[in-house]
């Protein structure tokens, strides 16, 4: 019997990338979509999700402020960050922010996915 | 301006200066050769004295041989012994006469000397030839008369007379060479004086030229030194005699001249480094703006080409994908008209057109966009004919929409209107979202202005109000707008009408 489908939560402004993500990760999972930054933090509070994408850019907060608040609540074990931002050279500040890894803009589906599996290995 | 009409140029000081001790140098020179002839006349006046005295020395001289020779016969009765007495009476009328002219200088002398000659005649005349007579005939008479003494007397008064004479001349001749030794001291006080008034004049003439040449031109040279060494502020304190005072003038200013054009340059470069920080913005915006609709088209294509996708899907992402490749494509149109304005050559192609129609197309394109937001649009029945570039309008309508959409991030009405108020087609697009506050409204149609975007994370060029006011004012018409932190924009855009009904 599979385990319950993983909860990930996609934090994007733009509705075509959330589509294209969902699109390209599968349907193994339970989606939760943010527009903004303010909504980013709400639904991670209240969702607890494995995973976050996160746009580096949001609307309303920062993307660097919802992971800063993020990682105050949930810890790297229980609830792992993806970057994602269309500036190349944001990734050292995500990563020091506390993200597990940076995707640039525009990414490879295929690269996508592979980070995303990669970040939610069972250890 | 010139110095050199307020106070005289150094040139004419020199001049006036070197004139002045010339003639110092000659008045110096003519009181000392004047004390020399008067030294001179000095001189001559004392041998004339000399002359005199000997002159008259002979005539007592004469006048004692006349006695002796008188005497000589009257006590011996010897013609013999007359002989003194005949050549005396023979020399002294050229003697007299001598001495005379001899003391024409002075009027009085001159009396004097006729009055001695005039009493020697009568002594000769008047006592001695007779004398002499009586001696030849009457021997003893002779000798009485002589015992009588009058001779002695007469001889005396003579010898007083010349005594007299004598000593007028002596007192004559010992004042002028008082006067001529007075005037030779003077002249000599004066030379020494105007001597030592040219050594000191000579030694200020000397500190002045230090001081008024000397000196500025090393404070010159040592302000030129500082300019040279960078210091454009060193100024001189302007003033000095003539061209010294030009010279400070004339440095001042360049070094004015220096200082604004190196504050000019630097200016220029501030504006330089401005525009190269503000293209490499751009780079980075463009670069970034291009990388979400790129992100869309290549995920979703990848997703089409390597994934079985159910054929609802397939129309869809193609519809993302086609939508996505339009907004990249406005976006580098964007930047190509940004790029344009600077050049001043925005394309136009115009004809008459319905802006109701355009408004309506823009309207449909973004109300499919966006699930929170909601347009409200209104649009009069009659047609509002512009003379217009529709693709131009169409971006302008368009960049308003979307602003409108992108900066009212919670949602809500965008309210659309468009009507004919007298010659203008007036069209607005309010929003209810954040508004702009009121110390960025004054940038809003500069190029890259973005106000506080980035950091809501709002996405965009700060191009888009930038080309659409351009656009507008090249159809003749203006674009504003009134807004309220916290309350929403409106923009409004006003084009003069084309319908030939008015």
């Amino acid at each position: 019997m599979p385990a319950a489908p993983k909860t990930i939560l996609i934090c994007e402004d733009d509705q075509h990338l959330r589509e294209l993500i969902r699109v390209v990760i599968g349907e193994n999972f339970h989606f939760v979509e943010a527009h903004d930054g303010e909504e980013a933090v709400e639904l991670a509070l209240a969702h607890r999700p494995e995973l976050v994408i996160l746009d580096f850019m949001l609307p309303k907060r920062s993307g660097s402020d919802v992971l800063s608040a993020i990682r105050r609540e949930l810890s790297p074990e229980e609830t792992h960050v993806i970057v994602v931002s269309a500036w190349p050279d944001a990734d050292e500040a995500a990563v020091a922010a506390g993200a597990d890894a940076f995707l640039p803009k525009p990414f490879e589906p295929e690269h996508l996915e592979a980070i995303v599996k990669d970040v939610l290995r069972d250890p | 301006m010139r110095i050199g009409s307020r106070s005289p140029s150094l040139a004419t000081r020199m001049i006036a200066a070197s004139v002045a001790l010339a003639l110092i140098v000659t008045l110096v020179f003519a009181v000392l050769i004047d004390a020399m002839a008067a030294l001179d006349e000095s001189k001559q006046r004392e041998a004339h004295s000399k002359d005199v005295v000997a002159a008259t020395l002979a005539v007592e001289k004469l006048v004692v041989d006349l006695e002796t020779g008188l005497r000589g016969v009257v006590i011996t009765g010897d013609e013999r012994f007359l002989q003194p007495w005949v050549e005396a009476r023979e020399t002294l009328p050229a003697r007299l006469a001598r001495l005379e002219r001899l003391s024409a200088d002075n009027p009085a002398q001159q009396r004097r000397a006729r009055v001695l000659a005039a009493e020697i005649e009568e002594y000769i005349e008047d006592y001695t030839v007779p004398l002499v007579n009586i001696a030849r005939e009457h021997p003893a008479a002779a000798r009485t008369r002589v015992a009588e003494q009058e001779g002695k007397r007469r001889t005396d008064d003579i010898r007083a007379r010349v005594r007299s004479f004598l000593n007028t001349e002596n007192d004559l001749a010992s004042a002028s060479a008082v006067s001529a030794e007075r005037q030779s001291d003077r002249a000599l006080g004066l030379a020494v004086v105007g001597l030592v008034a040219c050594a000191a004049l000579i030694v200020l003439f000397g500190l002045y030229l230090v001081r008024s040449i000397a000196r500025p031109v090393r404070e010159v040279a040592g302000a030129a030194t500082r300019v040279a060494g960078g210091d454009f502020s060193t100024r001189l304190s302007e003033g000095g005699p003539g061209e010294v005072g030009e010279l400070t003038v004339a440095f001042n200013r360049m070094a004015g001249e220096l200082e604004r054009s190196r504050s000019e340059l630097e200016s220029q470069n501030e504006k330089l480094r401005q525009s190269e920080r503000r293209k490499s913005e751009l780079v980075r915006i463009v670069s970034h703006e291009l990388r979400t609709p790129l992100a869309s088209v290549l995920g979703f294509t990848s997703v089409l080409l390597g994934r079985d996708v159910k054929p609802e899907d397939q129309r869809r992402y193609l519809e993302i994908i086609n939508a996505q490749g339009r907004r990249l494509s406005s976006l580098v149109n964007d930047f190509l008209d940004a790029d344009r304005l600077e050049e001043g050559e925005l394309e136009m192609s115009r004809r008459l057109i319905d802006l109701g129609t355009v408004i309506a197309e823009q309207v449909q394109l973004f109300e499919g966009q966006s699930d929170k937001h909601r347009l409200d649009t209104f649009l009069p029945d009659k047609e509002l004919t512009v003379d217009g570039d529709p693709n131009r309008l169409a971006q302008v309508i368009g960049n308003l929409l979307s602003n409108a959409i992108k900066y009212s991030p919670d949602g809500g009405t965008v309210h659309v209107m468009a009507e004919r108020v007298d010659s203008v087609v007036r069209v607005s697009v309010r929003d209810e979202g954040i508004g702009i506050p009121e110390e960025l409204q004054k940038g809003v149609f500069a190029k890259f202005f973005r106000g506080d975007a980035d950091a809501s994370g709002i996405p965009g060029t700060g191009l888009g109000l930038t080309i659409a006011r351009s656009v507008v004012e090249a159809h003749g018409g203006r674009m504003n707008f009134v807004s309220a932190r916290g309350k929403g924009s409106m923009f409004w855009l006003e084009l003069p009408t084309a319908a030939n009904d008015q």
